[in-house]
This record gives C-alpha cells, sequence and structure tokens, in this order.
C-alpha cells in the first residue's frame, strides 16, 4: 500500500462531493490540506487534458514534488482523482474502475442529487478497502 | 534566480534609478518613474544624432534604421551578481539619478550623493542625475554644478520631451562604452569567470584548461555586448565562434550560454515574426540549453554554487515564449519540471521567484488554479520569513489567489456583484432561479482548501498588521465554514473579530458580511387598520373592484400577464412607520451580540430604525425591523446592515437566499437556519415597494374598552366606536359596510353622525354608535362552551365569528403637497373595525310543543253588551269569529338555564296591524301587549312559557291559503295560475312567518343586559303540523246566546273575559288543565223556559248550504233532548234546520230549552254542508268527494240552576 494517497471525487461543477485520505502514512492534517490543493490545481490540466484523449484514464497526469496525481474522468465528467506516491499504474487503474463502479451505484440512488456530497458510510468503507487492495 | 526573465532578457541594458537627495514625494516619484520608464526601448535611429563614432565600430551589421536599444529600469539598483560576467545583461551598465530640487535645495550636495550612490555600481559605463522642479536659484546654480542635469519648470508635455531627449543621449553614450569595451575585449581579452570556476587551487591542468577556454569565453561576452547595442547579426557571429570554441573546450556551462544567446538573436533579429520553423528552431536550441546546463552541474560544488537557477530560468524562459494555449501540454511539462527543481534550490529567494514566474506563467495560460497554487506556496514562503513586510507580501499574494480559490473579499468583487445585481431581478422573477445558475454560485467550492486560504490569510493580515483584512477573512471564515469548525475554533475568531476591530477606528465598514445570519421573514401586510384601497375616482363606491376580492385564486378575467402575479407590490406611506420581519440565525457556539440592525436602503427615502439584538448560541430569532419613509418614490431593501463585533457591514438577503438553495441541494455544507432550529421558509422576494404622500389615518376604539363585549345569546346592547383621524390629510369621504360572518347581528349604525362629521380633520374624532344583538351560538359551539363549561372557562369568542365593520375613507383626490404625484389619485384606505363579541350561552331553548285543549264557553247573560272594538276596521266583521271558538291553543316552550346568572324571561306578542297580501286586514287585537309577568329562571333550572295562539286567527277562511290543496280552482274563476297559486303559497307563508315574528321572547338577566330569545325556528317546527288549525279560521263559528224577550240578537260576547280568561290561563299553567275554575255566574234556572238562539257564522267568502243541527247533552254526555229519559225540554226545531249562509254574514236560529234537572249541560251545534267546496274539504281535509263534511262548533256550557 502506498504510503501517501489522497483520493477525491470531483463533480462536474467543481466541487469535491468525496474526500479519503488512503494512504498509509499517519495524517497530518496540513499535509491533507496540501494534498487537496495538488488536486485542484490538477483540475485546470485535467480539464485540457480531458478532450485530447478517449480514455478515461490519465495516468500521471500531474505532479508535485514527489506526489503524482492520476484521474479517472467519467462519461458525465466527474472526476475521480488520486494523488499518489508510488508507481503501480495497474493498481490504480483498477482501483479506478471499482470506484466507478461504486460511484455509479451511489448515482443509480434516488435519494441521490447527483452532484451533492456523497455522505454514504457504505461507499467510504468500500473505496477504503479497494485503496488496500489496489495502492 | 532573477524575477521576469524572458528569452529577450539577454539584450537588455540594466540601468539602477536611484532617488538622490531629500525624499520624494511618492506621488512625485511615481512620476518621475513613469516619464523615464515609457523609454524602454529607443530606436537606433532616434539614437544616431547623439552618437558620433570615434573609431570603427566593432557592430559592423548595426541595423541603424530598424535596430534598437532596449533598457531595463532597476528602481532602487541591485547588488552585483556573481554571475555578471557570465550573463552581461545582468550587469548594471548605467545610472540614472532622480532629484526632486524642493526637497534637496543644494544641488552640490546631490552631486556628492550621486557620485556617492554610483560607487557600488562598477560595472556602470554611463552615470546620469536629472534633476526636477528647480526654483530659479537652482537654475543658476545648476549651471555650476556639471554632472546634475537639470529639467526646467514646465508643462508635463515638454518635461517628457525633455526626458526622452536624456534618455536618447543616455543611449547613445552606452553605445559608444559598448564600442569601446569590445574593442578592448577582443584586443586585450579579459580573464571572465563564473562560480563555478574553482578560484582556490587550480591545478597545472585547469589553467591550460582556462587558456583554452577564454577565447570562447570572450567571444560570448562580446556577442553578449553586440546583443545589448542592438546589432543581433553582429551577436549571432560572435555566439557561433563561442559555441563552437565551448564544444571544442568542453565548456558546457558556456556553450550553454552562448547558445541561449544566439537564441536571444535570433529573435532579436527576426522581432515580430511568428512562424512554426522559428518556434522549432527556438524550441531545439532551448532544450539543448536546457541539456547542456543540468550537464554543467557538478557535484563537488552542487553545495557551494549550483547551476539549477540557470536551468530552471532557461526552462521558464521557453516556457514563457511558448506560453499559448494550444501548446499549453508543453508548457505544462516544462514548468512541472521546473517545479521539481525547486527542490535543489539552495536559496530560499530563489525558490520564491521561482515560484513566482511558474504562478505567472501558468496565469498567463489561464491556469487559475495551478497559479493559485504556486501563489499559495510563494505566501507559504513568505510566511516562513517571520517580518511584517514578508507578511504584507504573503497577504497581497493570497488576496491574489483568492478568487482562484472563490474566497475573495466582497469588496474586491464588487464588479461581480454588479454584474449579478443586473441578473438578479430577472431571476427573481421568476420566483426560483434556474437551478443551474444556483450551480454555478456554488462551483468550485473546495471548502477545505478555502479555510486553509482564509486562515493563511487572517494569519498574515495579522501579522502584517492589517486588522481591517484580518476581520474580513475572519469574518468569511466564521460565515462560511462555521460547520466545519469546532465551537472553540468558532470563538477564537470571534475574538480574532473582536481583536481586529479594538485597532479599527469606530464605524470601520467592511464589505465582508460576519455572523449572524439574515433572511427576509416576510412584509406584515398593512394591519386591516391600515389597508390601502385603489381607488378609482369615477365612481360613487370608488373602492369597489379595486381590491383583490373573492375566493378565487385565478381569475380569468385579471389583467395582466402572470409574471408580475407572484411578487406582490407594497405601498407605504410617507410618515406612517413601516415594519419588516427578518430572521437572524446564530449557528455558532457562542453568543452573539449584534449592537445594531437596520434595514439598508439604498433609495434615500427611508429612516430606518435600529436595534439591538442578542443570541444565544445556535438560535433563530424572528425581529421586527422598522423605519419610516420619508420621500415619494420607490424603496428598495437589499438587505440590512449590521453592527457587529465592532464593524458595520451590509448582509444582502439575496446571498442567504442564495445559500439556503445551494443548501437545499446539496451544494453546501449547511443551512444556518436549519441548524438553529428555525423551521424552513420559502424564500421571500423583496417586493416592488413605493412610497406615497401622506394619507389620512383613522383609528378606531371602542368607548368603553377595547375588549371585547361579552353578551349572552340574543342580548342586545349598543356599542360607541370613536372614530379619530390619526393622519395629517383630512378625511373627506368614508362610508361604512358590513362584512364578516354574523352580520345580522349588528342591528343598527348611525351612518349619519360618520357622514355628518366630514371632512374629518387631522386630530378630529367622531362617535358612532352601534347597536349589536348576540348571534346564536351554533351547536358546536354551544357543545364546545359546555365542555369548557365543566372546566369553568365559558367563554367563546372566535375571532372568525365576529362581524366586521369595513369603513372605507379617503382624503383629497389629489395631493397638493406632492404636486409631482397629480397625475395619479391619492389611494383610499379601508379601516376594518371587529366588533368583538363574546357570545355566552344563554337561556337554551329545549322544547316547544303546542297544547290544545278545548274549554267550552259558557252561556251567560249577564253579559249582554255588546262589545264595539275601538277600532273602526270592525266594521267588515258582523260577529267576533273567536266568540264561538274556544279551542285553545297553547305554545309551551320549555327553557333551561345552564348559565350562572338569572335570567327572567317576559313573553310578548307584537300586535302592530300587518296587511296580509289579500288587502283583508288583521283586526287588532285588544290585547295589544298581554302583559304577562315575568318568568324567573334560575341557575341550573329549567321552566316552561306559555304563548297563547289563539289571536293568530285570520277573520275569513280564503281558498287562496289552501291552494296547495285544491288543484282546480273553481271559486276563484279557473283563472289561478300556477305563479298565482305560488304567489298564495308565498302569502301564506309570509303569514306564519309574521305570526312567528309577533311572538318575542324578551329576557333579562341583571340590571343591565337584556335580549331575545331567537326561537322561530323551534316555534315554527312546533307548529308546522298543525299551522293550519292556528292560522285559518272553522269556516263556521257557532255562538249561542240567551235570547231575552225575543230582542235584538247580542251577541253575548265573551272576547273580554276570554282575554282576561287566557291571561288567568297563561299565568297558572298547571291549574288551568280543566276550565272549571272559571265560573259564570249562571242566570239559567231549570223548570223555567229559557229561550235561545244559535248563531252561525260563515267565515268562508261563499255562501254556504248546511242543514243544522243543535245536541244538548248532560255532565255524563247523555244526550238529553231525545230518547225516552230526556231531561231537557224543547221548542223549536234542533235538527234537519235547513239553512242558507252567505259569505261572512251570520243568520240566527232560534229555539227554546227547558231543564228539568239543574246541573251543567253542553250545547253544541253541528252542521252538514250541502255541497261542499273544494276548499271546504280542503280545511277539513277529505280527499273524496262524496264524503260529507261535518261542521261542529265548539262546545258551550250552560250552568242550569236550582229553582230558587
Amino acid at each position: 500500500m502506498a504510503t501517501t494517497a489522497c483520493f477525491i471525487i470531483v463533480s462536474r461543477n467543481d466541487i469535491p462531493i468525496y474526500e479519503a485520505e488512503v494512504g498509509s502514512a499517519i495524517k497530518k492534517e496540513e499535509a491533507a490540506h496540501q494534498h487537496q490543493f495538488i488536486l485542484h490545481a490538477a483540475l485546470d490540466i485535467v480539464q485540457d487534458l480531458a478532450w485530447t484523449t478517449s480514455a478515461m484514464f490519465l495516468k500521471a497526469m500531474d505532479r508535485f514534488n514527489d506526489l503524482v496525481v492520476s484521474v479517472y474522468v467519467t462519461a458525465g465528467h466527474t472526476r475521480l482523482m488520486l494523488l499518489h506516491d508510488s508507481r503501480n499504474e495497474d493498481g490504480i487503474k483498477s482501483f479506478f474502475q471499482e470506484v466507478h463502479e461504486l460511484y455509479i451505484k451511489i448515482l443509480l440512488n434516488p435519494l441521490y442529487l447527483p452532484g451533492s456530497r456523497i455522505t454514504s458510510s457504505h461507499f467510504d468503507t468500500k473505496v477504503r478497502a479497494l485503496a488496500r487492495k489496489y495502492l | 534566480m532573477e524575477p521576469d526573465v524572458s528569452i529577450e532578457t539577454g539584450c537588455e541594458i540594466r540601468v539602477a534609478v536611484l532617488p538622490i537627495g531629500g525624499a520624494i514625494p511618492p506621488p512625485r516619484l511615481r512620476l518621475y518613474l513613469s516619464m523615464l520608464s515609457c523609454h524602454r526601448r529607443v530606436d537606433l535611429s532616434s539614437v544616431s544624432s547623439f552618437y558620433s563614432e570615434h573609431q570603427k565600430s566593432p557592430f559592423t551589421h548595426q541595423p541603424w534604421d530598424s535596430g534598437s536599444l532596449r533598457f531595463k529600469f532597476v528602481v532602487g539598483g541591485a547588488p552585483p551578481s556573481p554571475w555578471e560576467d557570465f550573463q552581461s545583461c545582468r550587469k548594471i551598465l548605467a545610472v540614472v539619478g532622480l532629484c526632486h530640487c524642493p526637497s534637496s535645495p543644494d544641488l552640490s550636495l546631490v552631486a556628492d550623493q550621486f557620485s556617492a550612490a554610483c560607487k557600488p555600481y562598477t560595472s556602470a559605463l554611463v552615470e546620469r542625475c536629472f534633476a526636477f522642479c528647480p526654483s530659479d536659484s537652482q537654475l543658476d546654480e545648476g549651471k555650476r554644478v556639471s554632472n546634475v542635469i537639470l529639467f526646467p519648470p514646465s508643462d508635463r508635455q515638454t518635461q517628457e520631451f525633455h526626458m526622452l531627449t536624456m534618455v536618447q543621449d543616455l543611449a547613445a553614450s552606452l553605445l559608444m562604452e559598448f564600442e569601446k569595451w569590445v574593442l578592448r575585449a577582443e584586443s586585450a581579452g579579459t580573464i571572465l569567470k563564473t562560480p563555478l570556476d574553482s578560484q582556490s587551487s587550480l591545478s597545472s591542468e585547469e589553467v591550460i584548461k582556462a587558456k583554452k577556454r577564454r577565447l570562447g569565453r570572450a567571444q560570448k561576452t562580446i556577442g553578449d555586448y553586440c546583443l545589448l547595442a542592438g546589432s543581433p547579426a553582429d551577436a549571432n557571429a560572435h555566439y557561433n565562434t563561442a559555441i563552437e570554441l565551448a564544444r571544442l573546450t568542453g565548456d558546457v556551462f558556456w556553450h550553454a550560454g552562448a547558445l541561449e544567446g544566439s537564441v536571444c538573436a535570433l529573435l532579436v533579429d527576426r522581432a515580430g515574426q511568428q512562424d512554426a520553423t522559428l518556434e522549432e528552431e527556438v524550441k531545439y536550441r532551448y532544450y539543448t540549453v536546457i541539456q547542456l546546463y543540468r550537464r554543467s552541474y557538478l557535484q563537488d560544488n552542487a553545495q557551494r554554487v549550483s547551476t539549477v537557477s540557470f536551468e530552471l530560468e532557461a526552462a521558464l524562459k521557453l516556457a514563457r515564449y511558448l506560453c499559448r494555449q494550444e501548446l499549453a501540454k508543453e508548457v505544462v511539462e516544462l514548468l512541472m519540471g521546473a517545479a521539481d527543481g525547486a527542490k535543489s534550490l539552495i536559496d530560499a529567494s530563489d525558490r520564491l521567484i521561482l515560484y513566482v514566474e511558474i504562478a505567472r506563467i501558468y496565469g498567463s495560460l489561464g491556469y487559475q488554479r495551478k497559479a493559485a497554487f504556486f501563489s499559495r506556496q510563494v505566501a507559504q514562503l513568505y510566511l516562513q520569513q517571520d517580518n511584517s513586510f514578508a507578511a504584507i507580501s504573503a497577504l497581497q499574494v493570497l488576496s491574489l489567489t483568492s478568487k482562484a480559490y472563490h474566497v475573495q473579499s466582497r469588496g474586491a468583487s464588487q464588479k461581480q456583484i454588479g454584474s449579478h445585481h443586473s441578473l438578479g431581478p430577472s431571476q427573481a422573477d421568476g420566483g426560483k432561479m434556474h437551478q443551474q445558475s444556483i450551480v454555478s454560485l456554488f462551483e468550485s467550492q473546495w471548502s477545505t482548501l478555502q479555510m486553509v486560504v482564509l486562515r493563511e490569510i487572517l494569519m498574515s493580515s495579522v501579522r502584517a498588521g492589517d486588522p481591517l483584512a484580518a476581520w474580513s477573512a475572519a469574518a468569511r471564515l466564521l460565515r462560511s465554514y462555521y460547520p466545519l469548525i469546532t465551537p472553540a475554533g468558532q470563538s477564537g475568531l470571534a475574538s480574532s473579530l473582536v481583536n481586529s476591530a479594538e485597532r479599527l477606528p469606530v464605524g470601520t465598514r467592511c464589505a465582508d458580511a460576519a455572523l449572524p445570519f439574515i433572511r427576509l421573514h416576510s412584509f406584515p401586510i398593512h394591519p386591516s387598520q391600515m389597508d390601502l384601497v385603489k381607488r378609482n375616482p369615477a365612481k360613487e363606491e370608488w373602492w369597489v373592484g379595486s381590491a383583490p376580492s373573492g375566493p378565487f385564486i385565478y381569475t380569468p378575467f385579471g389583467k395582466g400577464g402572470s409574471n408580475e402575479s407572484n411578487k406582490q407590490d407594497l405601498t407605504w406611506i410617507v410618515g406612517e412607520p413601516v415594519q419588516v420581519l427578518v430572521e437572524l440565525a446564530n449557528p455558532c457556539g457562542f453568543e452573539l451580540v449584534v449592537e445594531s440592525i437596520y434595514l439598508s436602503v439604498h433609495s434615500g427615502n427611508f429612516d430606518a430604525f435600529p436595534v439591538s439584538v442578542n443570541l444565544p448560541p445556535n438560535s433563530a430569532k424572528v425581529i421586527l425591523l422598522s423605519g419610516i419613509p420619508t420621500k415619494v418614490g420607490p424603496v428598495s431593501i437589499p438587505g440590512c446592515i449590521v453592527h457587529c463585533f465592532g464593524v458595520i457591514t451590509e448582509h444582502l438577503f439575496k446571498d442567504v437566499d442564495n445559500l439556503l438553495l445551494g443548501a437545499a441541494q446539496g451544494l453546501v455544507l449547511s443551512d444556518p437556519f436549519r441548524s438553529c432550529g428555525s423551521g424552513k421558509l420559502k424564500i421571500v422576494s423583496v417586493p416592488n415597494i413605493s412610497v406615497v404622500p401622506p394619507l389620512p389615518l383613522l383609528v378606531s376604539h371602542v368607548v368603553g374598552g377595547d375588549g371585547a363585549a361579552i353578551l349572552y345569546e340574543g342580548e342586545i346592547r349598543d356599542i360607541t366606536i370613536s372614530f379619530s383621524n390619526a393622519g395629517t390629510v383630512p378625511v373627506e369621504q368614508a362610508h361604512i359596510s358590513l362584512s364578516g360572518k354574523n352580520q345580522d347581528s349588528v342591528i343598527s349604525i348611525a351612518r349619519e353622525s360618520l357622514r355628518s362629521a366630514l371632512p374629518l380633520k387631522p386630530g378630529a374624532e367622531v362617535t358612532v354608535p352601534i347597536t349589536i344583538k348576540a348571534w346564536q351560538l351554533s351547536m358546536a359551539d354551544s357543545d364546545h362552551a359546555t365542555n369548557k363549561n365543566s372546566s369553568g372557562v365559558s367563554r367563546i369568542s372566535k375571532e372568525g365569528s365576529n362581524p366586521l365593520l369595513v369603513i372605507h375613507y379617503a382624503g383629497p383626490l389629489t395631493s397638493d403637497e406632492f404636486p409631482e404625484n397629480g397625475d395619479t389619485v391619492s389611494p383610499g384606505r379601508r379601516l376594518v373595525v371587529p366588533l368583538h363579541v363574546c357570545v355566552l350561552q344563554g337561556l337554551r331553548f329545549v322544547k316547544a310543543r303546542l297544547l290544545s285543549m278545548e274549554i267550552p264557553a259558557h252561556i251567560n247573560d249577564s253579559l249582554s253588551k255588546k262589545v264595539t272594538s275601538p277600532n273602526a276596521m270592525n266594521s267588515l266583521l258582523k260577529i267576533d269569529p273567536y266568540s264561538g271558538s274556544w279551542v285553545f291553543r297553547l305554545l309551551e316552550i320549555e327553557l333551561s338555564n345552564p348559565t350562572d346568572v338569572v335570567f327572567e324571561v317576559n313573553v310578548s306578542v307584537k300586535t302592530d296591524s300587518t296587511n296580509n297580501g289579500n288587502g283583508v286586514t288583521s283586526i287588532q287585537h285588544y290585547a295589544a301587549d298581554i302583559g304577562y309577568p315575568k318568568t324567573r329562571i334560575d341557575c341550573d333550572f329549567s321552566a316552561r312559557v306559555l304563548i297563547p295562539l289563539e289571536h293568530f286567527k285570520l277573520p275569513v277562511l280564503d281558498g287562496s291559503f289552501l291552494a296547495k290543496d285544491c288543484q282546480p280552482n273553481d271559486f276563484l274563476g279557473g283563472k289561478i295560475s300556477n305563479a298565482a297559486e305560488r304567489n298564495s303559497k308565498a302569502e301564506l307563508n309570509a303569514s306564519i312567518n309574521n305570526l312567528i315574528k309577533k311572538i318575542k321572547v324578551r329576557w333579562q338577566s341583571g340590571r343591565n343586559s337584556s335580549g331575545e330569545l331567537n326561537i322561530k325556528d323551534a316555534i315554527q317546527a312546533a307548529l308546522q303540523a298543525s299551522m293550519m288549525d292556528i292560522l285559518l279560521p272553522e269556516p263556521l263559528t257557532f255562538v249561542f246566546n240567551l235570547a231575552k224577550n225575543g230582542t235584538a240578537n247580542e251577541a253575548i260576547n265573551g272576547t273580554k273575559q276570554l282575554a282576561e280568561q287566557t291571561n288567568e290561563l297563561a299565568n297558572s299553567v298547571d291549574q288551568c288543565a280543566s276550565g272549571s275554575a272559571v265560573r259564570f255566574k249562571g242566570s239559567i234556572s231549570a223548570h223555567e223556559m229559557t229561550p235561545m238562539e244559535v248563531l252561525i257564522r260563515n267565515n268562508t267568502k261563499e255562501p254556504i248550504q248546511m242543514s243544522l243541527s243543535v245536541t244538548c247533552r248532560d255532565v255524563a254526555g247523555e244526550n238529553c233532548t231525545e230518547g225516552s229519559k230526556a231531561t231537557v225540554l224543547w221548542a223549536g226545531v234542533l235538527t234537519g234546520i235547513q239553512l242558507e249562509v252567505l259569505p261572512l254574514e251570520e243568520v240566527s236560529h232560534s229555539f227554546s230549552l227547558y231543564f228539568l234537572v239543574p246541573g251543567e249541560y253542553t250545547l253544541m251545534g253541528t252542521a252538514i254542508i250541502n255541497g261542499a267546496t273544494d276548499m271546504l274539504r280542503a280545511r277539513a281535509r277529505t280527499d273524496s268527494s262524496d264524503e260529507t263534511i261535518f261542521c261542529r262548533g265548539s262546545p258551550f256550557h250552560i250552568n242550569v240552576a236550582g229553582a230558587v
């Protein structure tokens, strides 16, 4: 498992709807903030890059210091963003694909308002399990 | 590293600009600098006039007609760079002093200071000192001081011209110095070193190497000077040589420098051209440069010096050159690489510059978030330095990022707000904003990041000593992110707000609102006491149709589009206080003290009254804000002005509305009102408010207290209401009407007293008496009342059941004081005065029933006087129809008293003569008002009241009353139509109603409450079945008289007695069960021939043929005139007497009786009517036409005394 990893789902309106620190490193609040700042900044690059490729998975499209940003853009332009320090590309790809499935299940919930914050604890548990499995 | 580098940096001549002498006022300094700095580029053609060629110029290919020199003015100068040999453009090649003469009077001193200031700049080739605004004496002095150039005082244009000349002169001097330098360098050769070259121990090998490299380095430097001199072609030639030499000698670092120079030369040469091949070339060469710099990185002296900064600079230069949207990917790659290099930079300020540059390039690429990210890195580096200047810089940089993170202060984004405003009305018109636009309001809201940024802004502004910025940041933080902050943190923010406010002057305003959250709760519409009504001057009843009336939400006839319907218009009146309800919420964990809050009105015609509020933690409060409109015109209320935490802020309702919408969409963290326990409220949009000129204002109060009048059911009371004009305009028109429930309980209104008081001047008062009769409580109410009774509360005052007095009034049509408003009619007003009546249950009606009994009349000879009616109407009657009928019908009403007071009941029969439909006047009763004594009903007791019904008989049995029963109406000539039938039915009903109306049951309780029982329905129900019998007379009445000596028929008219009798009966109901109590003193004795006559009256309008029989019975009921044991002998005819009675006439039949036995006898007349009409049949209630109609008179008693 990666020592540092920050996973965020950003809605099409650029609002983070799910945040999780999934790294094994000891969690520090300031570091978490920094991770979010990096991911937020990476959105600028995603917004251009997403239209240049047909692939959903944009691997290592941004980096800051030794942290790398990988992004998975869904068809609805929801972005699953992962900040990581490991180079396990296949694992990250699988992670994204599985989380995407989970996200679709959330979307199918008629009580979920698309674009609003994901508060399901079940989703959270599953995402963390996936992170342990693949990252 | 150096800031603001680009590929073209290599051709810029660096000029230090230094202020000399006394302090220059900042605006003057700025002016001088702007004059100087507009000459960044000086064309060679303009320089040529100042240029003189002393020897052959080394710049053989100098483009005199198209080339130019570029300056870079370094204000305040710069310390010499260790790398200035490597890149000549890093040298300060000229020094310019700026002097403001008024602040430095001694010019020679200035000259000395200037030369001292120039000392550190050893590389400077040219020095100039410009002195501005000299006085006359200084002008004279200036001629003596050689190195200070005085700018004579003149207008700006002239001064700019002077400056241009001076700069051109400066450029020419520099050019000549460059030529000199290059010539010297070519001939002598100079030693060029960089910090890279280790000075300490030069091994012999290295010395040889250095010698070899020297030539190449010299060529590179000459190239640099050529470039500075504006001759790219020459520069290119030298650079090429230098590249070759450097490659041969393996001088990687200088190779890279020369290559960089060659690119600069290429670009300057092709200035203004943009083509793909050039771009490719530049890219290719620069990537090589970056590679070379990377290779020159020596591990061993990495501690001391590093070439990383050159590598990064080269990357930044290339990135800036390529910085275009289409090449974004490449630029991003370069910048990402540059950012990675930050780790290997030793100097913190280098890192700072690097991040600044990266942020700038990202910004110009349009990547605002990236730019913000690196700006924040810069701010963090600044914050690591512990001084206030660094903190100010950090604050400024963070304020730049605040836009990208959507946390900018409202003051900074005022322009944006303005555009929102223009967007506002159209959105508000729709009532609900389009969902998309709400979403866009909350786009890119990364709450975590926003909080961090705001915290950093707060921290840096505290450090920088900017209390307003600190206040604003803390306010934004607290307002937007309170759900994410712990209560302790919230209190910390509150105290930092207070601390900041302490350092601010009193009355400081801030664009960013802190707490509380304020939303519009409602606009209380005018209280019904001051309702406005649009006036229609064309109509007499000017209020009709103007007020929204009717129960329908939608009327197809309503004019206007639907777009205006949801935004109601509000009218306020100059000088009359208005109120607006707003809801405040404090979702934080500390008590919030709002020092003052009042409505913010931008239109300037409204005086708002401040109030202060204390909001406990996590609470919401609805408060009433009031104010007075001062001028006519529209009023707009965008929000409230709040004085809280020591600073005045404006809270806009729109912001909170948007926030609530966002919360509903799940876009924002929390709804502050819901978290405070306040309910969900429909978003109230501010209506269009207009202020109109003053209007009259009627104020009403009930004389004797405004409390509800407590009345028992049916109680009648006079209420006096006084109206006074509290406005400043007289009331000129007024009209009273009634509305609401139980309108009929208002018996009379003295409209005249109001009308006569018009016009009602301001301050004047008028009183209007009103008579109210308390209404009947409905069943539900009375049930309610009984329930209440048990718990001791017996009052029922349901607001809805009160009648309302509506007064429409208005002032003059147009107001004199506001002539600008002249063409519009000033509105009228409506005053609604609820007549507060609290109805208590009074006497309770239990049941009503009809009692009928037959009391035989006594034949008495003592009374033989013909009683004449006092009324002349009597002429219609030949005999009194009542004298014959002795069937009593009494209406018995049982009443109970559930209240706790005593009631006295008084029954009266109203006896005014009434005309019934047929023109037959009912007789005036003798008993005008039957003087029944009052019946007292104690608490919780019941009592009965008897009402005699005998007085209601109609004098004539008219067929029309029976029209419902007889289909072929032959007695009305068959002409009767259905309409007539209906008419007569209505008449019957009317007469029934008439009858019921006549019966009044009045009650009195205590000294001053009296009223009337409303028991109409009860009576009607009781009488319904036998109404006919009560109302209609028998077709025939029989009266027995004693015929005295054969004199004229004198009816023994016992009417008076009858009346007395009935009175007695009514009074002593219990005793009157039998008629025995009433005794007539008889004068008939046994064993005597008693001549008698029977009078038969025809009460119909037709002649009646009949056969009459008279029977006499004794007490046992045995017929005593017939049979073997007859006790009465008789003379004359007693049976089968054929008679015809004309309509409304009477006939008499005489006979004589001889009583053998004293005692009581009963005489009764019966008649079989021959050829009965349908009417008679109907009266007799028979259906078949062959049945004989039998008419029986009421019995007469005869008391026969024994022989004396």
